[in-house]
């Protein structure tokens, strides 16, 4: 056993921290988001807004734009789980667990293969 | 403005009502947007994802910092609900309106006969207290020669793996048609045919929702099926109504809440079930 090696034990912990850290910058963005919608006075309801376009985003946020906010606040949200399997990915793989590194890594082709589907098809 | 606030309050009833009566609040949403705000059920679908991924996040890191969930058990059947997740959630933009209104009427039907059948004081998805630790799972109480048996926990022995892996495809078909996070599949087939303790099985549905509603959620953005501006508030609120309902679930009595809830779900049933046949 190195002495560099992570346990189990520390693998789930690490896990639980990223996927709390997400989850509350995700809701903080979207907080943001919303204050902007309320301080604007903007319906959600409206017109709707432009779908989502990654190349328009830092143009948002450094604009101030609600959207920019709620865009990247729901990114963060989606990401975040696919974030934790590839941390397991890198802990399992650290570990020597070659089954349970394979799964992950099959998990986020998975994940992968719906961006590449709904790119394709849309 | 006063749109976004009732948006959002409506997350707040529905995470509220979700977390103190052990079901998740997506169940609630959909209905809450397509028959009170008049949004397309599909794009209902698409918000509700994105607030069971939030509500399910911050949760699931707690019962893995605390060894709650089942890791690698989650891991592998998550793989599978993500991919039943890919299929519902490119299905989703093939399926008819009505088609996925009619759905989602069976699954609250279905919600509410589950509510009435187990009664009061028990439920799928109960928040879990903070005694219900159990040391690492991802050591094997018993000491199986099969890589299978490394899934097994303290105390139970995973069995019938090839029936979860099947019946999570299932959840994530069902997860990524209708908004919701899938632990009313998931948590009986873990405990009631893989043999998982229920709480551990509830821990465990928990963790698998993210990647599970995120592999179709993706699918619905890329799509053009989230409105940010309505997801925002509704998601800001389901998260805010879950973390109150989850510290105040132990001292309310469900008893009351539980028929209101059943009534609410019938309610809904029979409302998507007329906008199924086009009288909505």
């Amino acid at each position: 056993m190195g002495v560099q090696r992570i346990d189990r034990m520390e693998l789930e912990r690490v896990l639980g921290r990223l996927l709390a850290a997400g989850t509350y910058l995700a809701v903080v963005l979207v907080g943001l988001g919303v204050a902007g919608l309320v301080l604007a006075d903007r319906s959600p309801l409206g017109p709707g807004v432009a779908p989502f376009d990654p190349g328009r985003l830092p143009a948002d946020i450094a604009a101030g734009r609600a959207e920019g906010f709620l865009w990247l606040g729901i990114i963060v949200a989606i990401a975040t789980p696919a974030a934790r399997v590839g941390a397991a990915l890198f802990g399992y793989a650290r570990l020597g667990e070659r089954t349970m590194a394979a799964v992950s890594a099959a998990v986020l082709a998975v994940i992968a293969l719906g961006v590449l589907l709904a790119l394709g098809t849309g | 403005m006063e749109v976004t606030l009732v948006l959002a309050a409506g997350g707040v009833a529905a995470g509220l009502f979700g977390a103190l009566l052990g079901l998740g609040g997506g169940i609630l949403i959909v209905p809450l947007l397509t028959l009170g705000f008049g949004l397309p059920v599909r794009e209902a679908v698409g918000v509700s994802l994105v607030c069971v991924i939030v509500t399910s996040g911050a949760a699931a890191g707690v019962y893995l910092q605390r060894h709650v969930a089942n890791l690698r058990l989650g891991m592998v059947l998550e793989l599978f609900t993500a991919i039943g997740a890919l299929a519902g959630g490119l299905g989703a933009f093939l399926l008819p309106e009505p088609v996925l209104a009619g759905l989602f009427a069976l699954l609250l039907a279905y919600s509410a006969a589950s509510m009435l059948r187990r009664g009061v004081g028990d439920s799928a998805e109960a928040p879990l207290a903070d005694g219900a630790l159990i040391a690492d799972p991802g050591i094997p109480a018993s000491s199986p020669s099969a890589w299978g048996g490394t899934l097994s926990g303290p105390g139970y022995r995973v069995r019938g793996l090839g029936a979860g892996m099947a019946g999570s495809v299932g959840a994530g078909v069902i997860s990524a048609l209708l908004g919701v996070g899938g632990g009313i599949v998931k948590v009986p087939l873990m405990h009631l045919v893989m043999g998982v303790p229920l709480r551990v099985a509830t821990a465990t549905s928990n963790l698998m929702i993210g990647v599970t509603a995120s592999a179709s959620a993706i699918i619905y953005l890329l799509r053009g099926g989230i409105d940010p501006l309505v997801a925002g508030p509704t998601a800001l609120g389901v998260f805010v109504g879950a973390s109150v309902g989850s510290r105040t679930a132990h001292r309310v009595d469900a008893r009351v809440l539980r028929a209101l809830f059943v009534l609410v779900l019938l309610y809904s049933a029979v409302e998507m079930a007329r906008r199924a046949l086009g009288a909505g």
